[in-house]
């Protein structure tokens, strides 16, 4: 009993450090564009899609490392320049767009992918006695490979000369324009950024998940709730959050069916939008 | 007298004339694939409205309307499969079922407001999205409940049944008509001047003595009466109800027809929603992608028309209007996008 309480919170851990890559993706998104990304979870999806392509072609799983986030960040910048940008300033318009984008991203894999969900074999098989039981030892590297990402966003936000300016547009735009920063190509970089840290994540997470066409259409109701119960554009408390909660869905899991642990963080959820709108963990990061 | 004001008198006499002929001569000039086509728009319409009463008049944008739908879906098929009772409680149930829901969660749920609202209403679906999905016994889960239909009305010997598919027709135009007369009514009702109010400065609106918080809930619960009315008439038309129809992406749909089709206007949601069922419905007969073409329009058009097909048509007035050389007024051009 004990020990599938201890395995299923370690999955949720884990689960949970992937997540807040993804979770992270839409945050910045919305801090800075305002934009409430519809389209995220499938942005996910094209992660892991593009990793499968990428060992089908090379045979080399690493490789989707780096394929996916680059594909993802073209794609991104793309989708800014010419929908985005065009819709920017409304933010229910921003949905309809991203609503539609979603559907192209969808509709596109399943031309191109097909309509079957398909696996990616973990390119570590071997395994590590844990609380008992063999535990994967790709998940373990999954999990360090998001702590590794989420600490590299970090420090590219705050030491690199774009990571400052993303954080200078989205604290005063117009001052920031009026200090010579080229808002239009932050806005750019940021999209395209926030599509590689979530197809980043679809690439981590494609051995521990199904490759399907509608694979984000799960992922995007979670990566709210993270962004929300962190706090609007708080991204360490999104990170934090997504963690917190994948958690609080493992230890349920162990007691009751995914379903019901899902409903649980849900109602979880409503009480902090009700009692904490700014955030579980607004005056403790900032 | 203005060009403007003759071309609005001239298109109003041709759509009414249109309303009044062509939607009660349907069945007896198209094939019934049609008929049922035409009965989904009329339905899927009536769900585009109950997300534009709350984003187009009251400002206040709903990501989970299908929940209202799905309780109007389960009133009328729990009632029918598993108490047993006839077409007009189970109906009621449906509606009434819809608009509890609205209340209770409207009490939390109007306290926020913009991306906050958006996001309590879609999660107050997803909860009882999975609670459906769990609750196997009492919904069917994903599998659904199917029914048969008990009679509308029995009169003498003669019996009006859902089953006589030109009955179905006329029996939901008329429901849906009701609705959107009733929905007029409202919205040129000092209350709707209310909802208006609170659209454009909910702080101004308090300081007339508004009360925002009832009139946004008033507003939420009438918004759950229409979508629970149209799920209760789309258990009735399919015989079926299903846990997907409370999935955020129904909710999406609908957000997308308003939009589209023109938020703030009374029959923007009605051309939004029938453009993208005749794509959905037409195209998917000839090619299986066609979701392709529905993305590519709704982006198309948020670009090309922000303030949607309705609005399109009423910027082409304005420059009728500025061609003739009258200032335009602000007030009439506003097309009530928030």
């Amino acid at each position: 009993m004990t020990d599938t309480l201890l395995l299923l919170a370690l999955n949720g851990l884990i689960w949970g450090l992937i997540i807040a890559l993804i979770a992270l993706g839409l945050s910045v998104i919305f801090g800075l564009l305002d934009v409430i990304n519809i389209a995220h979870g499938d942005f996910f999806m094209v992660g892991t899609v593009v990793a499968w392509f990428t060992l089908e072609m090379t045979g080399n799983f690493w490789l989707g490392f780096f394929t996916a986030p680059l594909i993802g960040f073209l794609l991104g910048a793309v989708i800014q320049r010419f929908v985005i940008q065009q819709v920017r300033g409304a933010a229910a318009l921003s949905i309809v767009a991203t609503f539609g984008l979603s559907l192209i991203l969808q509709e596109s894999v399943r031309i191109i992918f097909g309509p079957t969900p398909r696996r990616i074999l973990p390119p570590i098989t071997s395994t590590i006695p844990i609380f008992g039981i063999e535990y994967d030892v790709y998940r373990i590297f999954a999990a360090l490979v998001s702590i590794a990402a989420l600490i590299g966003f970090f420090v590219f936000l705050q030491h690199t000369k774009i990571g400052t300016w993303m954080r200078a547009v989205r604290h005063d735009r117009d001052t920031a324009i009026a200090m010579g920063i080229p808002a239009q190509r932050v806005y750019i970089l940021t999209f395209g950024i926030g599509f590689a840290l979530a197809a980043f994540g679809g690439a981590v997470a494609a051995p521990i998940a199904t490759v399907d066409f509608r694979g984000g259409v799960d992922i995007l109701p979670f990566c709210f709730m993270a962004v929300i119960i962190g706090g609007l554009g708080n991204l360490p408390g999104t990170a934090a959050a997504a963690v917190l909660l994948s958690f609080f869905e493992g230890v349920i899991q162990s007691v009751a069916d995914p379903t019901v642990a899902r409903i649980a963080s849900l109602v979880l959820m409503s009480a902090v939008l009700l009692l904490r709108p700014q955030g579980l963990f607004k005056g403790f990061v900032r | 007298m203005s060009r403007r004001i003759a071309i609005e008198r001239v298109i109003f006499g041709m759509f009414a004339a249109f309303m009044l002929s062509v939607p009660w001569s349907v069945p007896a000039v198209v094939s019934p694939f049609w008929v049922s086509i035409i009965t989904e728009i009329l339905i899927w319409s009536l769900f585009a409205a109950s997300v534009n009463l709350l984003l187009g008049y009251v400002g206040l944008l709903s990501f989970g309307q299908a929940l209202y739908f799905g309780f109007g879906m389960y009133g009328v098929s729990i009632g029918i499969d598993l108490l047993h009772l006839g077409f007009w409680p189970v109906f009621a149930l449906g509606i009434v079922a819809a608009m509890a829901m609205a209340l209770v969660s409207g009490i939390f749920a109007v306290r926020l407001t913009w991306h906050y609202f958006a996001i309590i209403t879609v999660v107050f679906s997803l909860i009882f999205y999975f609670l459906a999905v769990r609750l196997k016994p009492l919904t069917g889960g994903d599998d659904g409940i199917n029914f048969s239909m008990p009679p509308t009305f029995s009169f003498g010997g003669h019996v009006w049944s859902f089953t006589d598919s030109t009955f179905q027709y006329f029996f939901i135009l008329v429901t849906v008509s009701l609705c959107f007369y009733l929905m007029h009514t409202v919205i040129r009702s000092p209350l709707g001047k209310a909802f208006l109010a609170i659209r454009d400065n909910d702080v101004r609106a308090s300081l007339i003595g508004i009360n925002v918080y009832v009139v946004r809930l008033v507003a939420f619960v009438m918004a759950g009466f229409l979508a629970g009315v149209a799920g209760a008439l789309f258990a009735f038309f399919g015989r079926y109800a299903s846990a997907t129809y409370m999935f955020y992406q129904v909710s999406g749909e609908g957000v997308v027809w308003a939009i589209v089709g023109g938020a703030g206007t009374l029959l923007g949601p009605v051309i939004g929603t029938t453009l993208f069922i005749i794509i959905r419905e037409v195209i998917s007969t000839h090619w299986e992608h066609h979701s392709l073409i529905v993305g590519v329009v709704a982006i198309l058009v948020v670009i090309l028309a922000p303030n949607g097909l309705v609005g399109l048509w009423r910027n082409a007035l304005d420059r009728v209007d500025q061609s003739d050389n009258k200032p335009v007024d602000k007030l009439q051009s506003r097309t009530g996008t928030p």
